[in-house]
């Protein structure tokens, strides 16, 4: 396990998805809502689920699990999408939604989280790293790799 | 001819879409059409030209192709190098001005060598209608074959 060390505060939110947890800068999110009928988009790639109305914008959900490549399991009654900023360079209207399976929770890191290792992670190319927190693995997802997915 | 200010509803099965009107389309009744009786093939229908005769196809709410009977019109979409149809539980004409249409793509690869099939959305409240994107739906419809 790495050096620990402090640093500059990041908030961050943790993201219960089925089996593991994601972490994401806070700035990255735009809203978390309540789960909602989804309209089904033909033909779309497995880890699509489908399209919810926000605001006035149709966003589409992904299951970041299905992204992985594990199993998809319904979303509990209690899980929640959470709704991304559009990735960098993207048009801004372009806000995408991932399946959470409970109310993400604000984590603020300092630096002073060991770093997990290589074998503690998913062998997949959406995710960038791994942070121990509390004793916990968070995976860190990689949005340039989560852009290439999306926008090939 | 086509207002460019309207877009088509289109029922299929039990999902609605739009289809932008400026694309061009006729539509036809069933009467005018000759039914394919064959329980085989994708085609449900063509309607005969004098030196040809057009496809139209049943699809579900996903797409698929399907077939039943319980149809009325078919609308034959303008294309290259003949129009291509589809049959329709529904079909209405819905002035640009009572929709609010949002872009919207698709993630990940596109279903056809035009692109995504969508390129729009209707959003009212929770309730979505997805907007064709017509190049790419007529390329669809004309990957199905006419066996």
């Amino acid at each position: 396990m790495k050096k620990s060390r402090t640093g500059p505060r990041l908030h961050s939110l943790e993201v219960p998805l089925d089996g593991i947890t994601l972490l994401v800068p806070s700035a990255a999110v735009a809203e978390v809502i309540n789960l909602q009928d989804m309209a089904p988009v033909p033909f779309s790639q497995p880890w699509l689920h489908g399209a919810i109305g926000w605001r006035t914008l149709a966003v589409p959900v992904i299951s970041f699990e299905a992204l992985l490549g594990t199993p998809v399991r319904a979303a509990p009654a209690s899980g929640k999408l959470v709704i991304f900023y559009p990735l960098g360079g993207r048009k801004d209207w372009e806000f995408f939604a991932m399946f959470a399976t409970g109310e993400p929770r604000p984590q603020v890191l300092d630096g002073s989280q060991p770093v997990a290792e290589g074998s503690e992670l998913p062998d997949s190319p959406y995710i960038a790293a791994g942070l121990k927190v509390d004793g916990r693995l968070m995976l860190i997802p990689d949005l340039e790799a989560l852009k290439k997915a999306f926008y090939p | 001819m086509a207002d460019p200010n309207q877009y088509l509803r289109l029922q299929l099965g039990e999902t609605s879409y739009l289809l932008p009107s400026a694309s061009g389309f006729t539509i036809e009744q069933r009467e005018h059409l000759v039914i394919n009786k064959s329980p085989d093939g994708p085609v449900a229908a063509w309607q005969s030209l004098r030196s040809q005769r057009l496809p139209a196809y049943c699809l579900d709410g996903r797409l698929q192709i399907t077939r039943h009977d319980d149809w009325h019109r078919a609308v034959f979409l303008d294309a290259t190098p003949h129009a291509v149809g589809l049959v329709v539980n529904e079909v209405q004409l819905v002035p640009r001005s009572e929709t609010v249409v949002s872009p919207f793509t698709p993630l990940g690869l596109a279903p056809t060598r035009r692109g995504h099939l969508f390129s729009g959305a209707w959003v009212a409240g929770n309730r979505i209608v997805l907007v064709f994107d017509p190049k790419a739906f007529v390329a669809y419809l004309q990957s199905l074959g006419d066996a």
